[in-house]
């Protein structure tokens, strides 16, 4: 076992350095360089720097020296913990990422809790009821969830309930300067401008989960062990639950923790249609202004967290069924 | 069992529900009761534009302006021209080299320490060394100040390297930063402790959150100058200004001409129109394709194209077709005897004599610039122009610009309205002189006459002949037509003025809530 | 022929309702100047117009025809979404039966390849590679195919696999069988459904990935595709506040909705129908 793990993680640790080395080369190789801004979105302004700041600039952060040297030294410094300075938004990498990241975390963390229990929920009961017809609508509905892109439900939400209903704010994460009497005042207010994203991202993984529960369970129903069950009179909660849904939860937990990756593609597209403060608009902002080391650092930070979500699923799922060697 | 667990979770999402519109409800009123309290709070749309040092603010965007709230600089630009500002008066000497300036005795710094002329000569040495975001300095490789003294302690002399026209206002722009603060400083680019943001301008940095894009400023009570009459400025994120705007969480916007009937003719909303000093414009790379090098083709070009269509059509009416002489219509020294070309697609015909050309325009990937670049390879098409649209994302054009990859390339920019020897970074080809890369601009062009006018204007002092021989350069530029400005933009605001009324533009700028002065009670 | 009829044959009510619109859509896609009636590139009308006779749809901020506009914004799904899947649901079965039929080192570097590639989250690279190759229609079908080949590689290399340890095929190899006879008379007739299967959803995911792509303004803006549309009417300034959102931002809304939905549930259905008889 323990050799399958070392090389389980050998093999991570591989993949981490192509994933390191094709971070560092593909930012550079775009077109344009991040001091050159010669013209702005209109009636917005810029500075334009002359060749010489621009030299200057390159010099004081590095990019004049020959690609390769630039390249060993960012290994050497990831080595130790630094992941660079941000050029555009003046402040180092890390920081930047760190104050971010709790924003896109909460509304992912909590969009996967929520639709995971609603949809491993409403799969359970789905599949209790096979074939009925609420089943049958209720199958149909979420095939269609499942596959809308997010974007498309968050324009959506931001129309009507944002814009039109006027019960949401339609922007940031917080208000601003507000002073906040209570606790209780700040956690409503972060929590109303949490909503709409949240609400947003759980609607796909509702319709995922749901899909899982429902092909996982109606597996286990079809089992002799549960015809035997029934068969001695259980009662069907007990059936339902006890039995059903405890073999259903390996694939279901190690579905949670995979669909990380989704969920962050999901808070890209959402952050940027509301206008939240997270890593995903960071990204999108640093690869307008061709910021490297942060479009870097965003980069390596979600397909790290992916990569140990990975290898977190693969040990939870040994754990919890036994029977998989 | 099951049944108990679904009730439990509907009712935990009603729950969660009630609560947030509980706590909707509740910032609102809180929001409304600081607004009846004394001080008087402007709300604008705020962003991320940067830690607003001299050297922390963002290159890209109004971070500069954030800055200058907080630090002042010799000279101000007003609603006509340069006024006095931290200097109370100046002289220069008879070959322009020497610049005294007489600096005012009330200045204090936001930690409560004077200003004095020490203050000025370390700024001047300093950003010879450390150079900021903004900095108009630079001359080629080296600087543009020689040599600074001390005269006494409210008086300081500068002495340039060579005289130019120019030379007063760049020195005026350049922020005065404390001595006493700064001089232990080696890399300011890491300088962002609160005592970085000390200036001695009218309001001081209370808050700055970097990842919602807010700031706050707030009135120095002991300001020098003509007192704040804001109290309070909060820059906070919006996701759309207008609905922002309607709802009071801003007190200023910007509205798309569309939209103007809903704020006009009402006494609660006053509009503004802005000045036209934002544009597009279309270079030619005559490098590339000599055949741009035949004034006969640029002419017809500037013929075919439908100057009123585009403004009407892509700026929706909230723009001024821009001047052939480049220099738009509301600039100071804006010469409306130049030769216009207007929509002549008869004579562009004859002027191409039966000739068919096919070229690439290179645009960037923005919605304006898409539209302009469509209507062009119409309106280009029916004089036997072929044009073929290729459109890259932004950082990609400005690359391509930088590098003269283009055939004919299309973007906008701001800045119409600054001093008029950008007319000679844009159309001079000199050797040596410092030459920022958008203005090599016009790649294989160069004339002797407008050469000569730029060098000319350049150095003459008197601002009377300067002008005229500005007047007289872009009657020559308009009838050379190296490359075509298309339209400036104007835009329009909408604003409270019983909430606040104080809102005026500089003379070269088209954004009010730029503007210091706005902010204060200033004649 | 006689395998399509029976999956046809066997579709449910809704599936074949969702054949139907796809078919349709394909139809005004690929015959896109035949049904709009005005230009979709050029200004034919008043700008910002409700629907009307003339105008079906309205008409957009420029007085281009909408309904013209969402015309060819199918044809570019079409295009996008077919595109990717040919070349990534072909090239991506192609590199899994190869790895799967020679195995070795060749197996074990595709294998590690095609973990990387589903572990990575592709939007991020979309966004990266986007910017790196440049917006047109071309270089986003490619950008697309090389993060999609990895799913159906998977697929086939394991059928593969578990195919190649059949009497039958063992019987034919000791017979001296090469590879493209076996592969003609006992690899493809197996690999033909699934690959079906795989491509069908690898339509549906491509049209969603190009249309988050154009809706965070990376797409290609010359070809108007309804993720381009609806971010230009997004951005419109204040179109809340305008009737205009009614049929600039819900016609595309609504296009790629339906679109995508039919695309799912067709595909699970088949998928479904498919399982089945293996």
């Amino acid at each position: 076992m323990s050799q399958g793990l070392s090389r389980k993680i050998i093999e991570y640790a591989l993949t981490f350095l192509v994933i390191v080395s094709m971070n560092f080369f593909l930012p550079r190789l775009m077109p344009g360089d991040p001091f050159t801004f010669l013209s702005t979105e209109e009636g917005s302004i810029t500075i334009i720097y002359t060749k010489e700041q621009i030299d200057r600039y390159k010099a004081y952060y590095g990019l004049d020296q020959p690609l390769l040297r630039q390249y060993v030294t960012y290994l050497a410094r990831l080595g130790r913990g630094d992941l660079g300075y941000s050029i555009y938004f003046n402040e180092t990498v890390g920081r930047i990422i760190l104050n971010r990241i709790p924003w896109t975390l909460t509304i992912s963390i909590i969009a996967l809790v929520l639709g995971g229990l609603g949809g491993t929920l409403l799969g359970s009961l789905s599949a209790w009821r096979r074939n009925e017809s609420m089943d049958q609508g209720l199958y149909l509905i979420m095939i269609v969830c499942s596959e809308i892109p997010t974007f498309l439900v968050g324009v959506f939400l931001l129309f009507f309930v944002a814009a039109r209903l006027r019960w949401f704010p339609l922007a940031g994460g917080i208000t601003p300067f507000a002073n906040f009497k209570t606790g209780f005042a700040r956690f409503n207010d972060l929590a109303a401008h949490a909503f709409l994203p949240i609400m947003t991202l759980s609607v796909t993984r509702l319709a995922d989960f749901y899909l899982l529960a429902r092909n996982t369970i109606i597996n286990v129903l079809t089992k002799d062990f549960m015809r035997t069950a029934q068969a001695k009179g259980l009662r069907k909660r007990r059936l339902l639950f006890r039995h059903a849904l405890k073999n259903a939860l390996a694939p279901v937990v190690t579905r949670a923790f995979l669909s990380l990756s989704t969920v962050f593609n999901g808070a890209i597209l959402v952050e940027n249609v509301f206008n939240y403060p997270g890593v995903g608009r960071l990204l999108r902002e640093a690869v307008i202004v061709r910021d490297y080391p942060l479009i870097q650092g965003v980069f390596l930070f979600m397909t790290v967290t992916v990569l140990i979500m990975n290898l977190l699923a693969e040990v939870v799922y040994k754990q919890l069924d036994p029977r998989v060697n | 069992m099951r049944r108990k667990l679904m009730n439990c979770f509907i009712f935990i999402i009603i729950a969660v529900m009630c609560v947030n519109m509980s706590g909707c409800i509740f910032n609102k009123k809180s929001e409304k009761a600081s607004a009846d309290q004394q001080p008087l709070v402007i709300n604008l749309e705020g962003g991320d534009w940067g830690y607003p040092t001299p050297y922390g603010h963002y290159q890209r965007g109004p971070g500069i302006f954030k800055m200058q709230l907080l630090f002042d600089s010799l000279l101000q630009r007003g609603e006509e021209g340069l006024i006095p500002w931290l200097a109370e008066q100046w002289e220069v000497s008879s070959d322009g080299k020497e610049y005294i300036f007489t600096l005012r005795e009330d200045v204090k710094w936001h930690d409560g320490q004077n200003l004095t002329a020490e203050d000025v000569k370390f700024s001047f040495s300093y950003f010879a060394v450390h150079p900021p975001v903004f900095d108009k300095l630079q001359e080629g490789k080296g600087n543009l100040v020689a040599a600074i003294e001390v005269v006494d302690e409210h008086t300081v002399k500068i002495v340039v390297e060579t005289a130019n026209a120019t030379v007063l206002e760049r020195l005026g722009a350049m922020r005065i930063i404390p001595e006493h603060i700064w001089a232990k400083v080696d890399d300011p680019k890491k300088f962002n402790t609160p005592e970085a943001v000390i200036g001695c301008g009218p309001y001081v940095l209370k808050a700055y959150d970097r990842e919602q894009g807010a700031y706050r400023f707030e009135a120095f009570s002991d300001y020098w100058g003509p007192q704040p009459r804001v109290d309070v400025i909060q820059f906070v994120p919006v996701s759309d200004g207008i609905l922002a705007f309607d709802q009071g969480e801003i007190d200023l916007t910007s509205v798309s001409p569309d939209l103007l009937a809903k704020y006009e003719d009402k006494k609660e909303f006053a509009l503004k129109r802005n000045p036209a000093f934002w544009g597009y414009r279309l270079i030619f790379n005559m490098e590339k394709r000599p055949e741009f090098k035949e004034e006969s083709l640029r002419q017809a070009i500037a013929y075919a194209v439908d100057q009123d269509e585009l403004v009407e059509k892509v700026a929706r009416g909230a723009a001024r077709p821009a001047s052939a002489g480049y220099l738009p219509v509301d600039h100071i020294w804006f010469n409306h005897e130049a030769k216009q070309y207007g929509y002549y697609p008869e004579r562009a015909k004859e002027l191409l004599e039966g000739k068919e050309y096919a070229f690439t325009l290179l645009t960037g990937n923005n919605n304006a610039e898409l539209r302009i670049a469509e209507l062009l390879k119409i309106s280009l098409g029916t004089v036997g122009l072929k044009v073929q649209v290729k459109s890259v994302d932004m950082k990609t054009r400005d690359a391509a610009v930088k590098n003269k990859e283009y055939e004919m390339v299309l973007y906008g920019h701001g800045g119409w309205g600054n001093d008029a020897d950008l007319l000679r970074s844009l159309y001079a080809r000199e050797e040596g002189v410092g030459c920022s890369p958008s203005a090599d601009g016009i790649p294989g062009y160069t004339n002797a006459r407008i050469n000569e006018l730029c060098q000319r204007q350049l150095r003459e002092m008197n601002p009377e002949r300067r002008k005229e021989l500005v007047m007289e350069l872009q009657a020559v530029i308009a009838e050379e037509i190296p490359q075509l400005p298309l339209y400036n933009t104007t835009g329009y605001i909408v604003y409270r003025p019983e909430k606040y009324d104080g809102w005026r533009y500089m003379f070269d700028h088209h954004e009010v809530t730029h503007n210091k002065l706005s902010y204060l009670e200033f004649k | 022929m006689d395998k399509r009829r029976q999956v046809v044959g066997k579709l449910k009510f809704t599936s074949r309702l969702a054949l139907v619109i796809l078919l349709v859509v394909i139809l005004f896609g690929l015959g896109a100047d035949l049904f709009a009636f005005h230009s979709p590139q050029l200004p034919s009308g008043p700008a910002l117009e409700g629907p009307s006779r003339v105008h079906w749809l309205g008409t957009d901020d420029l007085g281009i025809d909408l309904w013209a506009q969402i015309c060819q914004g199918a044809r570019i799904s079409i295009l996008v979404g077919f595109g990717v899947a040919v070349l990534a649901g072909i090239g991506g079965g192609l590199i899994g039966m190869l790895a799967g039929y020679y195995g070795g080192c060749i197996d074990r570097l595709v294998m590690r390849t095609i973990d990387l590639m589903l572990v990575l989250p592709d939007l991020l690279l979309m966004i990266v590679l986007g910017a790196f190759f440049g917006p047109s229609i071309s270089n986003i079908i490619i950008v697309l195919s090389l993060l999609s080949w990895a799913a159906p590689a998977r697929i086939v290399r394991s059928r593969l696999i578990s195919l190649k340890q059949e009497q039958r095929v063992t019987a034919a190899y000791s017979y001296g069988a090469g590879f493209w006879h076996l592969t003609r008379y006992h690899f493809l007739p197996e690999l033909l459904p699934l690959l079906m299967v795989s491509n069908i959803k690898l339509v549906g995911k491509t049209i969603v990935a190009e249309a988050s792509l154009s809706f965070l303004g990376l797409g290609d803006p010359t070809a108007k595709s309804w993720g381009i549309i609806l971010n230009h009417a997004i951005n419109f300034s204040g179109i809340y506040f305008t009737p205009y959102w009614r049929w600039w931002v819900l016609s595309p809304l609504v296009a790629l909705t339906v679109l995508i939905a039919a695309i799912a549930v067709l595909s699970r259905d088949i998928e479904k129908i498919i399982n089945t008889k293996i």
